[in-house]
């Protein structure tokens, strides 16, 4: 087990740039999770710690070793890959096995080993099987054996999960994040699902055109987006974002008028706000008033899309609440759970959690 | 016209269609079977009942004719092409499916783009150049020149069964600790099989059947089977009796192979993927 660094690393391909000046450290036994939209490089950055991907510039250790010129095979890195990677000529056992018969495990000591890995996902009664004869899910477990069949220093999983069907990837997602707690093994994870990236990781590196947009805990990016990127990324559904103005306490936008704002800062702002964090008021408390425009029950509570002029606005209310299409409803947003960004830079400015004070010094 | 009998025309039609087929693609097998086995005199009659004869296999394998040194000149020439040609043939698919070469696919395109060449020009600078290394009417010669067109070909086939391998196969068991060679040997060549067996079969055909080049780049010692065949043009004329004997040890494997792996070699040509 080890921590692995990447320092000023780049990729580029021809005239593209995949990754800029990428600088990130991932703590000894540390799960972190690289989360963006396709083509943001987050494959690239975990394809080079991998080895299967050069990087046009800077250094990626792993422990103390520097590993640029290292080979895949000696870098001591297992990978889980989203379309397994199995070997279909193989049999379970013998894909299991692989890693340790290249290594030249003598044959003995391989069978205890593929079988204690195979204990560990549960694949016991179907080491005779060829890949093509299990399920999805079952395919994924070989994957996950074969990485945990030796003690690599890092894991890698590149989508693992992304194949599966819904009820699966709940299953599995817990699966991993067992695994890798008992193991204790380093773990950089590849996904574009927020879902998954919260669940399991200790920190999520939300990546986009290159770059990380922010690093930090899921709480910190749920609850501190850095810039309207992670804010508009992270959520289901989204943040609400508003572009107005800010000045002296009150943010202003057509048929939005919200006073009593310690004063953070004042110009073109964009205003996020989470559905969550918006409900519906009696019209004596409500901060904004429009109509309804659709009403969605998720079961566990109701998703209102109300017309604000000409933004729409996505507030949460109680299982129970009841609203007609085309009603009027007033709004409160909870106060303590604003967010705000330089409309321009996309940089946030201040907000919830930061007691309202100008927080431009936290951004770089 | 009544349905019926417009069923019974369409359905002779068929028959006779069928018949032809089969007349023009057996007819010469059964002609060469028959006659291998016939008296001399008997040859021009086209009797099918006859006492069948081994005289002409005995003659054949006799001088002036040499069938034995000239089937184990054919079979050694033709192994020696396969086992050479394989190996290369699946390293350059490999090269030739993974790897980009400055200036795109000209290459690979390039290889197959040689064969457009007629033989017949391609002999001149050939028999020049194994003169000057001294192989002529050499073996080696021989399979030399069989490579030649047998190995572009053969790139063809089986790397369209490696670019249908998806690279985690590869990646993953780099990562798993094997080296390139290793992976490319534990991985994609079984994963490739089947286009490198369709390849193998192909070798063989062609290489068996060769003509041009062994007649051109042979005299005695080297000569093949095929060529061999020649020999009996004498100055007494045709011994068709003698050239049906060694037709038949020329069509002997083939027919043999065709039984086995005629299901197997259209399957290659055909699909090309591997699932």
């Amino acid at each position: 087990m080890a921590a692995v660094t990447l320092s000023g690393v780049e990729k580029h391909f021809g005239t593209f740039t995949a990754l800029q000046r990428l600088d990130l450290t991932i703590a000894d036994g540390e799960f972190l999770v690289l989360l963006g939209p396709s083509g943001c490089g987050k494959t690239t950055t975990m394809r080079i710690v991998a080895g299967l991907e050069d990087p046009s510039a800077g250094a990626i250790h792993i422990g103390e070793r520097m590993v640029n010129d290292v080979r895949p095979k000696d870098r001591d890195v297992a990978m889980v890959f989203q379309n397994y990677g199995l070997y279909p000529h193989m049999s379970v056992e013998d894909n299991i096995g692989y890693p340790l018969k290249v290594r030249g495990v003598p044959r003995g000591d391989r069978s205890a080993r593929i079988r204690h890995a195979a204990e560990k996902v549960e694949l016991g009664p179907l080491l005779d099987r060829k890949p093509r004869q299990l399920s999805g899910g079952q395919r994924q477990r070989v994957a996950l054996a074969r990485a945990i069949v030796r003690t690599p220093q890092v894991f890698l999983m590149d989508e693992p999960l992304s194949n599966l069907d819904a009820k699966l990837r709940v299953t599995m997602r817990a699966e991993i994040k067992h695994l890798q707690n008992e193991l204790g093994v380093t773990t950089i994870y590849v996904t574009h699902d927020q879902i998954e990236a919260m669940t399991l990781a200790d920190r999520v590196a939300v990546m986009s055109q290159g770059r990380i947009q922010q690093l930090g805990t899921p709480e910190e990016i749920y609850d501190r987006p850095a810039n309207l990127f992670v804010a508009g990324f992270i959520g289901s559904p989204p943040m609400n974002l508003i572009s107005g103005q800010l000045s002296a306490g009150t943010f202003t936008a057509p048929q939005i008028d919200l006073g009593g704002l310690s004063p953070a800062s004042s110009g073109s702002v964009v205003l996020g706000v989470r559905p969550e964090d918006i409900t519906v008021a009696d019209d004596a408390d409500a901060d904004f008033r429009g109509s309804v425009y659709a009403v969605e029950l998720t079961g566990e509570s109701n998703l209102v899309t109300v017309l604000l002029g000409r933004e729409r606005v996505i507030a949460r209310a109680s299982r129970a609440w009841r609203g007609r299409t085309g009603e009027t409803i007033g709004l409160r947003a909870d106060r303590s759970r604003l967010h705000f960004f330089d409309r321009e830079t996309g940089v946030r400015i201040g907000g919830a959690q930061e007691g309202n004070t100008s927080e431009r010094d936290l951004q770089q | 016209m009544t349905e019926n009998s417009k069923r019974l025309i369409g359905r002779s039609a068929r028959g006779i269609a069928i018949a032809l087929v089969v007349v023009v693609f057996f007819g010469p097998i059964v002609w060469i079977l028959a006659t291998a086995f016939k008296e001399p005199r008997d040859v021009y009659a086209l009797k099918l009942f006859f006492t069948p004869t081994l005289e002409n296999i005995r003659a054949a394998f006799d001088t002036p004719y040499f069938v034995g040194e000239r089937t184990w000149n054919s079979i050694v020439v033709t192994m020696s092409t396969l086992l050479l040609s394989l190996p290369i043939a699946t390293a350059a698919a490999y090269a030739f499916s993974r790897f980009r070469f400055p200036g795109g696919n000209v290459w690979s395109v390039g290889v197959l783009a040689t064969q457009f060449i007629p033989p017949v020009i391609v002999v001149i600078p050939l028999f020049v150049a194994f003169r000057h290394a001294g192989l002529l009417d050499t073996r080696i010669a021989l399979v030399i020149a069989n490579m030649s067109f047998v190995v572009p070909y053969a790139i063809w086939m089986i790397k369209g069964f490696i670019d249908s391998i998806p690279l985690d196969m590869e990646e993953a068991a780099q990562i798993d600790g094997a080296s390139r060679l290793r992976a490319i040997w534990d991985v994609v060549v079984p994963m490739a099989l089947p286009g490198i067996a369709t390849a193998a079969i192909f070798c063989f055909v062609v290489s068996w059947n060769e003509f041009f080049y062994a007649l051109v780049l042979s005299r005695q010692d080297a000569t093949t089977l095929q060529v061999g065949l020649m020999s009996a043009r004498t100055e007494r004329g045709d011994a068709w009796e003698i050239m049906a004997a060694m037709g038949l040890i020329i069509i002997l494997p083939m027919l043999v192979l065709s039984r086995f792996v005629q299901q197997y070699f259209a399957k290659g040509l055909i699909s090309g993927s591997v699932r």
